[in-house]
């Protein structure tokens, strides 16, 4: 009994320091989560959602030695335990892009009408023949993903955008869709934007029917509608957007969201993308995975 | 402490991201068990997306010209690295590559070997098993 005690309050006191430990975690993890830093509002009390989104990263950067040999090289996907184990670790077994499964295990995929399921896999399966991003298009909405620079006035939210060199204007006062440009086939659409709550809700229409969803082969019809949102919160953004097309979809499809934190470089801007040039596909064997 | 939850905050919203500009497995166009090397005279450096090309004149011991079309890695690489000067048309370059697989005069860039000796290897970290080019 008295041994039993003594491991009663050795146990109680390491579950009490594992606690405290526990707690002192929570907090040094709060202090440092930037959505717990205070959200800024502007004068008209919506959530100022102006700033360099993400990046800051960087890294990566090599510098030559005294000599000026320079060696920079790229971490690749590893082989699997399985594939080392078995001696199939060599290259070309796999002609699957970078991130490609991880990507097609996202939360959902957008449900297409059955008359369209061979389309979609015939895009897929020739990605670097149709994708028209691989070709050196616009990647369009929703497929562009969260800006990487935001200015907003009380009317107007402009989106920058690293890729490209892009920029989209959207106007906040509540005005509704140009009867004229709604009817327009465009890559970035006609959007107007209004506060729901402290959520920017942008609605676009006017697409073409040229940009993809995603990489996947997801093409859309030139009726395709999309609902993107914008929140603050703290110093993160988090950016959602939801494709309709009744023309091509059985149901909305919601695409996979992204949270990115405020660049914590008060002194980055934004670097000219350079031009693109498509000069691969010819060469290609396979035209898998755009 | 602090540091390392300021580290898995970072990676946290790093997952979050996604790559920019995912393009195309590698192996699909070159052969990277493969290399091809030659000397030629650089006609032209593109710094451009998705990938750097540089552009060779490769004279033959039969008197006769090839032309070769030579790709890296994306511009940002050679930008953040400071690289973007150092190469300039009429330069000779030593070249080795990963061939293309087509069999035209295309390849993926292992190491560029100057005349004055300096060598600047832009490739991957394991040879063996390049995902993305």
């Amino acid at each position: 009994m008295h041994q039993f005690n003594r491991f009663a309050i050795a146990a109680a006191f390491a579950a009490a320091m594992s606690l405290v430990s526990l707690h002192a975690q929570q907090g040094a993890a709060n202090a440092q989560n930037p959505a717990n830093a205070p959200t800024p509002r502007t004068a008209d009390g919506h959530p100022d959602l102006s700033g360099m989104w993400g990046g800051g990263g960087g890294g990566g950067a090599v510098k030559p030695d005294e000599k000026g040999n320079l060696v920079q090289l790229t971490r690749g996907r590893p082989c699997s335990k399985q594939q080392a184990d078995l001696g199939n670790c060599e290259p070309g077994i796999n002609f699957e892009r970078d991130s490609g499964v991880t990507q097609r295990m996202g939360p959902e995929i957008p449900m297409y009408k059955p008359e369209f399921w061979e389309k979609v896999q015939d895009y897929d399966r020739n990605g670097t023949k149709y994708d028209p991003e691989f070709h050196c298009k616009p990647s369009g909405v929703p497929r562009m993903g969260p800006p990487a620079k935001i200015v907003q006035t009380p009317t107007e939210l402009i989106l920058m955008y690293a890729q490209g060199n892009v920029f989209r204007v959207i106007p906040i006062d509540g005005r509704p869709h140009d009867p004229v440009k709604s009817q327009d086939t465009t890559w970035y659409g006609d959007a107007v934007g209004k506060w729901e709550g402290d959520t920017m809700v942008i609605d676009i229409v006017g697409f073409n029917d040229e940009s993809w969803i995603e990489w996947p082969g997801w093409f859309h019809s030139n009726n395709m509608h999309v609902i993107e949102k914008l929140t603050r919160v703290g110093n993160t953004l988090k950016w959602e957007a939801i494709v309709e097309d009744p023309d091509v979809l059985m149901e909305p499809y919601h695409v996979e969201g992204r949270t990115l934190r405020l660049n914590p470089n008060a002194k980055a801007t934004l670097t000219e993308d350079l031009p693109c040039e498509e000069r691969d596909s010819q060469h290609m064997v396979t035209h898998e995975r755009g | 402490m602090k540091k390392m939850f300021a580290l898995l905050a970072i990676v946290a919203l790093s997952l979050a991201a996604r790559p920019a500009v995912a393009h195309h497995a590698l192996q699909a166009e070159f052969d990277t068990a493969k290399r091809g090397e030659f000397t030629g005279t650089l006609t032209k450096f593109a710094m451009i997306n998705p990938h750097v090309r540089w552009f060779f004149d490769v004279k033959k011991a039969d008197g006769t010209t090839e032309q070769w079309e030579i790709t890296g890695a994306g511009p940002q690489a050679l930008r953040q690295n400071g690289m973007t000067r150092i190469f300039s048309v009429g330069q000779t370059l030593k070249v080795s590559y990963a061939p293309a697989r087509d069999g035209s005069h295309t390849g993926r860039v292992v190491t560029f070997t100057f005349q004055d000796g300096r060598t600047v290897t832009m490739y991957h970290e394991d040879p063996n098993n390049p995902n993305d080019l």
